[in-house]
């Protein structure tokens, strides 16, 4: 018999997994001929990115969880920001 | 096989659907769509390394899952500051 601990690991991998796939599924089913269609895939971005750093917490990686947790949202500013000013622009 | 392994092993596969979903956005044409694409391709990868590092106890996946994780959104940034030019 499994103690209570490794259940609650099991649910929350198992939470992050759905989490993950619904973004798997949310990425592709925009379409393309959407109008600034790439701020949704980047908000789609964020779910899969705190499923992820779920996981890494839950399979004992709290630093790797917490160094990504700082550096993701300058990542996601920094593609909006250069799409805003570069590709949206032209 | 424990219900942690399960759960671990149902996590790879959906990180793997995820990894694949993310390299289909990331040869769309635009660099925006590219980047958007790498971001996600990167830190599914970081993942599944560090699974596969609790599963089979292969322990340079860590390290490389590191260098992922760290590198990933500096790259990222780095070529969103091309993309974004000089206005």
């Amino acid at each position: 018999m499994d103690d209570i601990f490794t259940i609650i690991k099991a649910i929350l991998l198992l939470a992050s997994a759905v989490l993950v796939l619904l973004a798997a599924l949310g990425i592709l089913r925009f379409k393309d001929d959407l109008e600034r269609v790439l701020y949704a895939r980047i908000h789609i971005l964020g779910v899969a990115d705190g499923a992820c750093i779920l996981a890494l917490l839950v399979l004992g990686e709290p630093l790797l969880a917490g160094a990504y947790f700082i550096l993701v949202p300058f990542a996601s500013h920094a593609i909006a920001n250069g799409f805003y000013y570069g590709e949206d622009k032209q | 096989m424990t219900i942690l392994t399960l759960s671990e092993y149902i996590l790879l596969a959906a990180l793997a659907i995820y990894a694949l979903a993310s390299v289909r956005i990331a040869t769309r044409k635009t660099i925006g769509m590219g980047l958007v694409g790498l971001a996600g391709l990167s830190i599914a990868v970081a993942t599944i390394l560090i699974l596969v590092n609790n599963l089979y106890q292969i322990a340079y996946c860590k390290d490389i899952a590191l260098a992922l994780v760290l590198l990933g959104p500096v790259g990222t940034i780095a070529f969103a500051r091309v993309l974004r030019g000089d206005n």
